[in-house]
């Protein structure tokens, strides 16, 4: 079944090559970390929670194994869809305004509450970034329209200028904000549990479901707005529909982990390579592809820290910034 | 490794202690006679102080009005010297550190590290503003061409030498030089020897108790800050404050005294590795209790799980601050169950 099925179709050979890495890394991630314990050890700290090993397997291991898959498909899918919405390469799944909202609200938490929780935090920003978003739609819906992505941009870019402006104001004013901000946003996946995850979770499922329900789309908004428009398509469902994917998809990334870049922006290059520009295919590539950078970027950074660890955005950052640049050098960006 | 170490220290900057060890710096390079360490007021009123970077600052008269970084005002507080001004790292007003001072007489410039009101501090028309510098090695070593601490930038330094001549304090080595370096500079000050003496007497009674309670129940204590990236502990002889009490007898967690400079980092992952403190004493700054036990790794830690966790702030290095803090951890000592 499995054969026919990729012979009849190289692409979802792919797809199923790039489920094989996903699980491949999962694999390596669970085995390699900061704590250098022996692969039969894992296994049994695997089986046998009990154990001392299996606090590290399960306390550690296990949930950054999972949130780095989930923080990865996440960014990746939203990044596809924010590029196929708004018809450009470089268009990031924070443009319109979500991690700019998260941000604030994690801030506005600790310094108004006095908490860094790890759990506060994540309800902070899946709130935060929702109401971001919800102000970016109705901002970009009083003025022009939503039949070109651009006011959606301006106004994401705006209402991020604003929130990082207050966000900066208030980092800088309060020294104690400021270290438990700067823990977050470098992007960490060091220290979660799977507690309260849940939430995010269905926040990524129903952002899941959007995406999905948006690849139609997508696809004829690749033909642009007027001949999609022509096609019969629903210009203002079709930027709902995706900008709800996005916001519910980021805000379970961005919440998880904190502000994670590059991701976003490079899966679904990586992904368009591959399975090329029709979003049924490149949705979950993208995804995919995401979640095995994540996961890679943040066993590495296990690895090079010696006792302590660096973070994957800090990883991501260094690395991402060198792969981007290549893909942008070998020319032939794969068209959108 | 060098990149994971710069990659480690740029995410870490900010964090608390760090920020003494890789922000600190030094005074302006007018060096004078380093040397002696002399200081005093001269027959003709002329007052000179030389502090421990070797800057030598003479001044007509002996300074009334003093600004100072709020851990040495601290310190001259402490021996009725109270400035003009003070700026510290941490909201001054709600520090309880000052809660036995009044400060209504004081203007306070700066609640924020490095951010230091120069209108308002100049206002103050300040003869002397005091602050302190961190060596940036074991050996001592101080960095004489970065800003003090406390400061933001070498800019921000010039500005406030053209509001007064600035001496800094050195925090690094034996907790005891450091008092010794208050009470020098409190007694150039104007301090009288009796004040100290006085002082002294309380602070050696804390220390004599300090050590009968580390003999009546030798426990090993872990000092520790935590946060998302793990638990950090400083190296007992790197922080003159540890230094200090281990000389007095007391037992901290040190698995590892060489290596990098000041502190080691564990990440959750290894947080088995400084699991074997009696009691844990977590800074007022990072992770509490709760958050601990949220860290699966470390959640069967013994003294957390035995409750043995006490909020632990810094303290300033003088005499009067250190009395206190040695009294209160005495008394954590003695309702320490060994585990």
């Amino acid at each position: 079944m499995l054969r026919t099925l990729t012979r009849r179709s190289p692409r979802a050979a792919v797809l199923v090559a790039l489920g094989a890495a996903v699980i491949a890394f999962s694999f390596v991630s669970l085995m390699l970390g900061s704590n250098l314990i022996g692969p039969s050890a894992v296994v049994t700290g695997l089986f046998d929670p009990s154990r001392d090993v299996g606090s590290v397997v399960w306390g550690s291991r296990v949930p950054r194994t999972v949130l780095g898959l989930l923080v990865g498909f996440c960014l990746g899918v939203a990044g596809a869809v924010m590029q196929g919405q708004t018809r450009n390469p470089l268009a990031d799944p924070g443009l319109f305004g979500v991690s700019a909202g998260a941000s604030f609200a994690v801030v506005i938490g600790v310094y108004v509450l006095g908490t860094s929780s790890v759990l506060t935090t994540l309800w902070l920003a899946l709130a935060g970034a929702t109401v971001a978003s919800v102000v970016v739609f109705g901002v970009a819906a009083m003025g022009r329209g939503l039949s070109s992505p651009v006011p959606l941009a301006i106004a994401g870019t705006a209402v991020s200028a604003l929130l990082v402006a207050l966000t900066s104001f208030l980092v800088l004013s309060d020294e104690t904000t400021l270290s438990a901000y700067r823990i977050w946003v470098v992007g960490s996946l060091s220290g979660r549990s799977l507690s309260g995850v849940d939430a995010a979770l269905l926040f990524a499922a129903a952002g899941t479901v959007f995406a999905a329900a948006n690849i139609r789309s997508l696809n004829t908004l690749a033909l642009g707005t007027e001949l999609a428009s022509g096609l019969g398509e629903s210009l203002l469902r079709a930027r709902i529909v995706g900008l709800a994917a996005i916001t519910l998809l980021t805000a379970a990334a961005v919440a998880i982990s904190g502000p994670i870049g590059f991701v976003g922006l490079t899966a679904p290059h990586i992904a368009r390579r591959l399975v090329g520009g029709d979003h049924h295919w490149l949705l979950p590539a993208s995804g995919l592809v995401g979640a095995c950078v994540l996961l890679a970027a943040d066993v590495l950074g296990r690895m090079i820290g010696g006792n302590a660890e660096v973070s994957v955005g800090v990883v991501l950052t260094v690395m991402g910034g060198i792969v981007f640049i290549s893909i942008v050098r070998r020319g032939k960006m794969a068209t959108l | 490794m060098n990149l994971s170490r710069a990659l480690r220290r740029s995410a870490l900057i900010l964090a608390p202690v760090i920020a003494l060890a890789a922000l600190s710096g030094c005074a302006s390079a007018q060096t004078a006679d380093a040397g002696s360490g002399s200081s005093g007021a001269a027959a003709s009123g002329e007052w000179t102080y030389t502090d421990e970077t070797g800057k030598t600052v003479t001044l007509d008269h002996q300074p009334q009005n003093v600004a100072s970084y709020a851990d040495y005002a601290l310190g001259l507080m402490s021996y009725g010297i109270d400035p003009v001004a003070i700026f510290g790292r941490v909201d001054v007003a709600s520090d309880e550190r000052f809660a036995d001072y009044d400060l209504s007489k004081t203007a306070i410039v700066g609640n924020s590290y490095g951010e230091i009101d120069l209108e308002k501090l100049a206002e103050t028309a300040p003869d002397l503003i005091v602050t302190g510098i961190y060596p940036t090695d074991r050996e001592g070593t101080l960095d004489l061409t970065g800003p003090l601490y406390g400061l933001a930038d070498t800019e921000q330094q010039t500005q406030l030498e053209k509001i007064a001549p600035v001496v800094a304090i050195t925090v690094g080595g034996k907790g005891i030089d450091v008092i010794n370096s208050i009470n020098r500079l409190s007694e150039s000050l104007g301090a009288s020897a009796d004040t100290v003496a006085a002082a002294k007497t309380k602070y050696d009674a804390a220390a004599a108790d300090l050590t009968a309670a580390a003999a009546e129940n030798p426990i090993e204590i872990t000092q520790m800050y935590a946060d998302a990236d793990g638990i950090y502990v400083t190296k007992t002889a790197d922080e003159p404050e540890t230094e200090l009490y281990a000389s007095l007898g007391v037992t901290f967690t040190n698995k590892n005294p060489d290596g990098y400079y000041y502190w080691d980092i564990y990440s959750w992952e290894n947080a088995g590795q400084v699991m074997n403190g009696d009691v844990l004493l977590v800074n007022v700054e990072g992770f509490q209790k709760d958050d601990l036990l949220a860290q699966a790794t470390f959640a069967s830690d013994p003294a957390l799980v035995a409750g043995q966790i006490h909020p632990w702030n810094q303290a300033a290095l003088d005499y009067a601050s250190q009395a206190k803090h040695m009294t209160e951890l005495a008394t954590i000592i003695r309702d320490t169950k060994k585990l």
